[in-house]
């Protein structure tokens, strides 16, 4: 118990009062099945660690991860285009006979693969995503919002939070675009839910159409003790500001893939705990392949624990973060992590490389007045290496604002630095700024 | 299934139209929108017994401020997803094949498919079937997304939505692929009532397979497929229709109980008794 100096408050059951030593054990063991698992019956995995050298039999400690070949997207695309299917050999179960199969999209922009959902696997990951749940907050007596149905991968587990902790189940028309954000006020307004989970932007399109209605963030959200975010990173400024617009007390974040990454800010809200039976979590330096130091930046590379449906084993979904071991005062023994972006939005400037999300922090601390403000980075800025950002200016920012983020995000990157003030962007550009052209901003309005 | 006994004066939406004889005065949407605009504490419209919990309630995508919500126990999203299933076996199906929804999650014959995709649904239709399910939502923006599911994933049936018609047919064209001998049957859905018949035609010309249509109130809880034999829309045994005196339909859903939906008035349209040699028990709607 050397490690773990608090104990939880309220744990889920007995895995989350384990010792981080006794959760590596656990995680070990875990691994060690569904390594020998895939080995023995997924195609793709069985060819890979052949290729590697990799013998599940040898893995023992978590060390031994180094030998199990990293994948990404881009493999698994490559055998869909070969193959001219979605069954990619990752897969258990998926051809059963009495198999009951839903497919569910994959996450990201950078092509579509589809991920199987078995019985087995929505029994398993659907008891771990209640765990991640109650870490948020959630506790049975309240309706439960479906944020996503039926397409999303949330979705799939979504039904089995519910039943598992008895809750009604409401379902919104539509679905959750900004366009349809009347329909969830109502939702929230009649059925008074005391947990509800978001995507980031949608957020501010609920509040936008609340406040249109003569309804504001506290009352629309009265019913609420915890908002949880979830889609886009956000920072501790983004975190205040949704406080106070919301007036919810707790504002939680989820970070997960469809791909069975999955973590959870705890009441702390100091990074977030890995859900230790959905994967486990590893933070790879991008040049060496090599663990990344802690709190270091470095690619996101998760191996899901959950022996059923699509099994994603040392994937880099292409997520950028940073992991955190550190024993957390809440007492829960999972490391925790941070996801900061996609690398694939991450762009050169100066000698940094830099994720939209690093602009938001910089703003938001060095000109606090300006925290959760919509801004775009501009593509044309980029280009000549100028950090270029429109900023929609909150109500009666005075321009010293403006010109105090110019100075203060020029001396911090040490690049030359724009700040504009627009008059209105979307409120989907809040809390992640996008890399656009100024036309493509323009033409967003 | 024995015809609903239910006393509906308890009901504030049906107690202020019940009749004589016991029965409420057929309604439509309308109506019910108007209730719910004199009565907006009630998220259900003066439809539910405050004393029964609803296992889910779901907002009807065709009311409009306020929304209207139905509400459901867990037999009665069983039944209604027997009735789907039977739909989508009239049209055909095969055990192992797979049925794709370009559809929003929300829409009840989406929702009603896979106990995956809704709580307290023990077995949905796709389950019922055999079948592998997977949606892509209902956003036009998504539609090459649904032609890599063409691709990708075969699915012998599609369900379509109408607006997605357009932007589908043209990420295919522009994909160069081909439905044709590939996809069994579409089914073309409207958020409320049903496409017309030579738009369903038009849309089996471009996209060169069978269209069936589905007739919608998510108010009367109705799902109905029409028939590739007579061409009305078959009632399923859960639903009894009745001719108006106005040349128009009523239907009761005879399972819904928690949320009763009793003479629900579909609009003009003809009501076939039984008949079809497919289903010669069927009661048919044409409209």
């Amino acid at each position: 118990m050397l490690n773990q100096p608090a104990s939880v408050a309220e744990p889920f059951d007995a895995l989350d009062s384990l010792s981080s030593a006794a959760l590596d054990k656990w995680w070990i063991r875990r691994l060690r099945k569904v390594f020998t698992l895939a080995a023995e019956r997924l195609p793709f995995y069985r060819d890979r660690f052949r290729a590697a050298g990799f013998d599940p039999a040898r893995f023992r400690t978590l060390d031994d991860l180094r030998a199990v070949p990293i994948s990404n997207k881009s493999d698994l695309l490559a055998i869909q285009r070969k193959t001219r299917s979605h069954n990619l050999g990752i897969e258990f179960e998926a051809d059963a006979p009495q198999a009951t199969v839903t497919l569910s999209l994959s996450s990201g922009t950078s092509g579509t693969t589809f991920i199987t959902h078995t019985r087995t696997w929505t029994k398993m990951q659907g008891r771990s995503s209640c765990r991640a749940h109650w870490w948020a907050g959630l506790r049975a007596g309240s309706p439960l919002l479906m944020s996503a149905p039926a397409w999303h991968s949330y979705a799939a587990i979504q039904p089995f939070i519910a039943m598992h902790f008895g809750m009604p189940c409401v379902v919104v028309s539509g679905t959750y675009l900004p366009r349809f954000a009347d329909r969830v006020v109502d939702a929230i307004v009649r059925f008074r839910p005391r947990f509800v989970t978001m995507f980031l932007p949608m957020v501010f399109s609920i509040l936008a159409t609340a406040r249109h209605q003569g309804i504001d963030g506290d009352r629309l959200f009265a019913s609420v003790q915890t908002l949880v975010v979830t889609g886009a990173p956000i920072t501790p400024g983004m975190r205040q500001h949704l406080r106070r617009l919301s007036g919810v007390a707790r504002v939680a974040e989820i970070a997960g893939s469809s791909e069975n990454l999955l973590a959870v800010d705890c009441e702390r809200a100091e990074g977030l705990h890995v859900v230790p039976d959905t994967c486990h979590v590893e933070v790879i330096d991008r040049a060496t392949g090599r663990a990344a130091a802690e709190m270091e930046r470095g690619s996101m590379v998760h191996t899901s624990v959950i022996p059923a449906g699509s099994v994603y084993l040392r994937y880099d979904g292409g997520d950028a973060g940073v992991i955190n071991r550190e024993p957390c005062a809440c007492g829960l023994p999972s490391p925790r992590i941070k996801l900061l972006g996609r690398w694939e939005d991450s762009f050169t400037i100066g000698p940094h490389v830099l994720l939209p999300y690093d602009v938001q922090l910089a703003i938001e601390e060095e000109v606090p007045e300006l925290s959760g403000a919509a801004c775009v980075i501009t593509r044309e800025g980029l280009a000549r290496g100028t950090l270029r950002v429109l900023l929609a200016e909150p109500e009666h920012a005075a321009a010293s604002l403006l010109d105090g983020a110019r100075a203060a995000l020029s001396r911090r990157f040490g690049v030359p630095v724009e700040v504009v003030g627009v008059l209105d962007l979307p409120l989907r550009f809040k809390g992640v700024p996008p890399i656009l052209s100024e036309q493509e901003a323009a033409s967003q309005l | 299934m024995p015809a609903l006994k239910t006393n509906l004066g308890k009901y504030p939406f049906y107690r202020e139209r019940l009749r004589a004889d016991g029965r409420p005065e057929p309604w439509t949407i309308s109506e019910l929108e108007s209730f719910a605009s004199s009565h907006p504490g009630d998220p259900y419209a003066g439809r539910t017994d405050p004393a029964m919990a609803a296992a889910v309630s779901l907002q009807i995508e065709a009311t409009g401020e306020p929304p209207v919500w139905i509400a459901l126990n867990s037999a009665e999203l069983g039944q209604w997803a027997g009735a789907v299933a039977r739909m989508w076996t009239r049209w055909g199906t095969a055990r192992g094949e797979t049925i794709a929804f370009f559809e929003y999650g929300s829409s009840p014959i989406v929702l009603l498919a896979s106990s995956g995709y809704v709580a307290y649904l023990r077995r949905g239709a796709a389950e019922r079937a055999g079948l592998t399910a997977i949606c892509n939502d209902g956003v036009a923006t998504m539609a090459a997304r649904m032609v890599s599911i063409v691709e990708a994933v075969r699915p012998s049936m599609l369900v379509l939505r109408r607006e997605l018609v357009t932007p589908f047919a043209a990420a295919l064209e522009s994909s160069a692929t081909s439905l044709a001998n590939r996809v069994r049957w579409i089914a073309l859905g409207e958020v409320e009532g049903a496409p017309a018949r030579d738009e369903a035609d038009r849309v089996s010309a471009t996209f060169g397979v069978p269209v069936h249509r589905i007739l919608r109130c998510d108010a009367a809880f109705l799902l109905a497929g029409d028939c590739p034999g007579c061409g009305a829309f078959h009632l399923d045994r859960l639903y009894r229709a009745e001719t108006l005196a106005s040349h128009e339909v009523a239907v009761t859903a005879r399972f819904a109980r928690l949320c009763p939906a009793v003479r629900y008035n579909i609009g003009p349209a003809e009501l076939l008794e039984s008949g079809c040699a497919l289903a010669p028990r069927a009661q048919r709607i044409r409209c």
